[in-house]
């Protein structure tokens, strides 16, 4: 067994797992996070999607031990009690997801762009989601409400998401 | 759907108008609001006429809990003392099975049970057809068929004790091709029965007058590829049995009345004892219509006494659940001097794969179909599906259409440019107007192909010579 310490979603936690677990099965089976899924379990949906030091990651490609010592953020870690994520809101508003399933490694990905840039152009926006497939093709839908977000961040009005 | 139902939804999509920054609101229940009496009105648009959704953002009522990740998908559930079930596929097209050893499997630590096809009491199932197998019995009809399956404590000791089963077979010369299996003298992938296991013909006029009076005759041959749906949710289904031998299966299941039926067959328990519970799915496209493990952690819940889980690994979900069925497409059509369509015969050859499934409405839909939005007087469309030794086909979004319409619109290009005719004027010459006869000869209501034809010209700068400006 391999322990494992990591700053998740601000709490330190720990926790002792088979040195062949991948980080997506620590915060799935011993953490309880599920909203990060198990999609291809080989690096290429995206579905595992969260954010380690600032960084992107699939997490069923990173093992539980590489994490030790670093900060991760889940989709878990996005809300407070009272108030939703912008990105959160705006998928929400805009209707850009329809079964689910690929939201919050979308969402993640986003994040991570909109932290190291907030003022993307379209294509920076596809660049950041090409690691993550969406089978309903809501990608249009993801991307305006990515661009809304990051029009609020520069104080300019959003469209009506009406 | 009542009215006060449908007040409900209309004031819950105005509320949601204005976005409310309090995570509280969505633990509001719609269903607790009080109902309010409306009068009666028709929901139902007339005939052309402009319905409200139309330019309308929606917003859905299950968006909130994806965008938080707190939407529980099946994969996300657990139940105490839960087992986790991985299947061996046969990884050959066609074999008989001598053995199947699993005594070095059943020794593992870890390991709480096994199953094989002779453990299922009736092992055959299917939506029309009953012609799957639930685990290989004495034939393996294509690679992805489970041949074992294999309850652990964990996945990772299901997955070596898949390794510790061995299988021996009798290969057999497998069917890998539609035209193939056609043939008259191929041998039978489920012998004795056929290979061609469903037909349809449509016949509307007389296409021999039409090919005579014709200036030119085309013809041309079209195929499509296998194609898997990929939802990102890959299948999975957990079940468990209760004291009174009852089962309750959560599952990613989507017609669960169909799989209740095929429950009850494989496992020989009356329906009255099948539980279904069908669980928020992530992606189904047609690919979740029939049941793959439930029969499966049934059997294992069973002889185990606990819950059992099994989830598709993303190979399985490519080798081992339906697909959108290959297509062989031949296409004779005959025409005026000005593009117009006097007659047209159609051959389909629909490759079904290892089992039925859904062939029997994707071949009706593609042979209805396969003429295109046109008004053709003389028209004889047969199709055929045909088994091979390959991935199952099945439902698949569009059940038929897109292959053909791939094919029609092929055919249509090459006759345009054939006979120098702008592909877009071929189209509004020969398309289906108000009134017109189907190819089953059904009278046509509400036919905008022409409208909807010249406004797509218009809104993306058809210029007439094959490129948008």
């Amino acid at each position: 067994m391999a322990t494992v310490t990591l700053t998740l979603n601000g709490d330190v936690r720990t926790a002792s797992v088979p040195p062949e677990t991948t980080l997506l099965r620590l915060l799935r089976e011993e953490f309880g996070l599920t909203g990060s899924k198990l999609g291809c379990d080989v690096g290429d949906c995206g579905a595992c999607t969260v954010i380690v030091d600032g960084k992107s990651v699939n997490s069923c490609l990173m093992l539980a031990v590489q994490a030790d010592g670093r900060d991760v953020v889940t989709i878990e870690g996005l809300a407070t009690m009272s108030r939703l994520h912008p990105l959160q809101q705006l998928f929400e508003d805009k209707g850009s997801l329809q079964c689910g399933f690929c939201g919050p490694g979308v969402i993640m990905s986003a994040k991570a762009l909109l932290d190291e840039n907030p003022d993307p152009s379209e294509q920076e926006i596809r660049d950041a989601l090409a690691g993550n497939l969406c089978r309903c093709t809501g990608y249009s839908k993801m991307i305006e409400a990515i661009q809304a977000v990051a029009r609020d961040g520069r104080g300019e009005p959003a469209k009506s998401a009406v | 759907m009542d009215r006060h139902d449908t007040e409900d939804k209309k004031s819950a999509v105005v509320e949601r108008k204005t976005p409310g920054d309090a995570l509280g609101e969505m633990l509001r229940a719609p269903a607790a609001a009080p109902l309010v009496p409306t009068p009666l009105e028709t929901l139902v648009p007339e005939a052309r006429q402009q319905t409200p959704a139309v330019r309308q953002r929606a917003t859905r009522p299950d968006a909130r809990l994806h965008g938080l990740g707190q939407t529980k998908y099946i994969d996300d559930m657990y139940f105490p003392g839960m087992l986790y079930a991985k299947i061996k596929r046969a990884g050959i097209a066609s074999a008989r099975v001598l053995r199947v050893d699993t005594s070095e499997a059943e020794k593992m630590p870890g390991v709480i049970a096994v199953v094989t096809g002779r453990d299922v009491p009736c092992n055959s199932f299917g939506p029309s057809l009953k012609d799957q197998p639930v685990l290989a019995g004495e034939r393996v009809f294509h690679a992805g068929d489970g041949v074992a399956a294999v309850a652990a404590v964990t996945e990772q000791i299901a997955a070596e004790a898949l390794e510790k089963i061995t299988v021996e077979y009798e290969p057999l010369t497998p069917v890998l091709d539609p035209l193939v299996s056609l043939g008259l003298e191929t041998p039978g992938v489920h012998a004795p029965s056929p290979n061609i296991y469903g037909h349809k013909v449509i016949k509307k006029g007389d296409v021999e007058k039409g090919f005579a009076a014709s200036h030119r005759i085309f013809e041309a041959s079209y195929r499509t590829q296998m194609v898997e749906h990929v939802p990102l949710e890959p299948h999975c289904s957990i079940a468990m049995w209760d004291a009174n031998g009852r089962v309750t299966i959560y599952t990613t299941l989507g017609r669960i009345t169909l799989g209740r039926a095929d429950l009850a067959r494989t496992l020989a328990v009356p329906m009255s004892r099948i539980r279904i519970i069908a669980t928020v799915v992530g992606g189904n496209f047609g690919g979740k219509n029939e049941i793959t493990t439930e029969p499966v952690v049934a059997l294992l819940a069973k002889k185990t006494g606990r819950p059992v889980k099994c989830t598709y690994t993303r190979p399985e979900e490519f080798i081992s659940s339906t697909t959108r069925h290959p297509i062989v497409m031949d296409y004779k059509t005959g025409v005026t001097k000005e593009g117009r369509i006097l007659a047209r015969t159609i051959r389909l050859v629909l490759e079904g794969g290892a089992y039925c499934s859904w062939s029997e409405t994707t071949l009706a839909k593609a042979c209805i179909l396969s003429p295109g939005p046109y008004d053709i007087e003389n028209i004889h469309a047969e199709a055929f599906v045909v088994y091979t030794n390959k991935t199952m086909t099945g439902a698949m979004r569009g059940f038929g259409a897109p292959q053909v319409c791939f094919a029609y619109e092929s055919h249509m290009d090459d006759i345009a440019k054939a006979l120098d005719i702008d592909p877009l004027e071929i189209r509004l010459r020969n398309a289906l107007r108000e009134g017109s006869l189907s190819p089953t000869g059904q009278q046509l209501q509400s036919v905008v192909v022409r409208d909807t034809l010249l406004q797509a010209a218009q809104r993306f700068g058809w210029s007439g010579d094959g490129a948008a400006s």
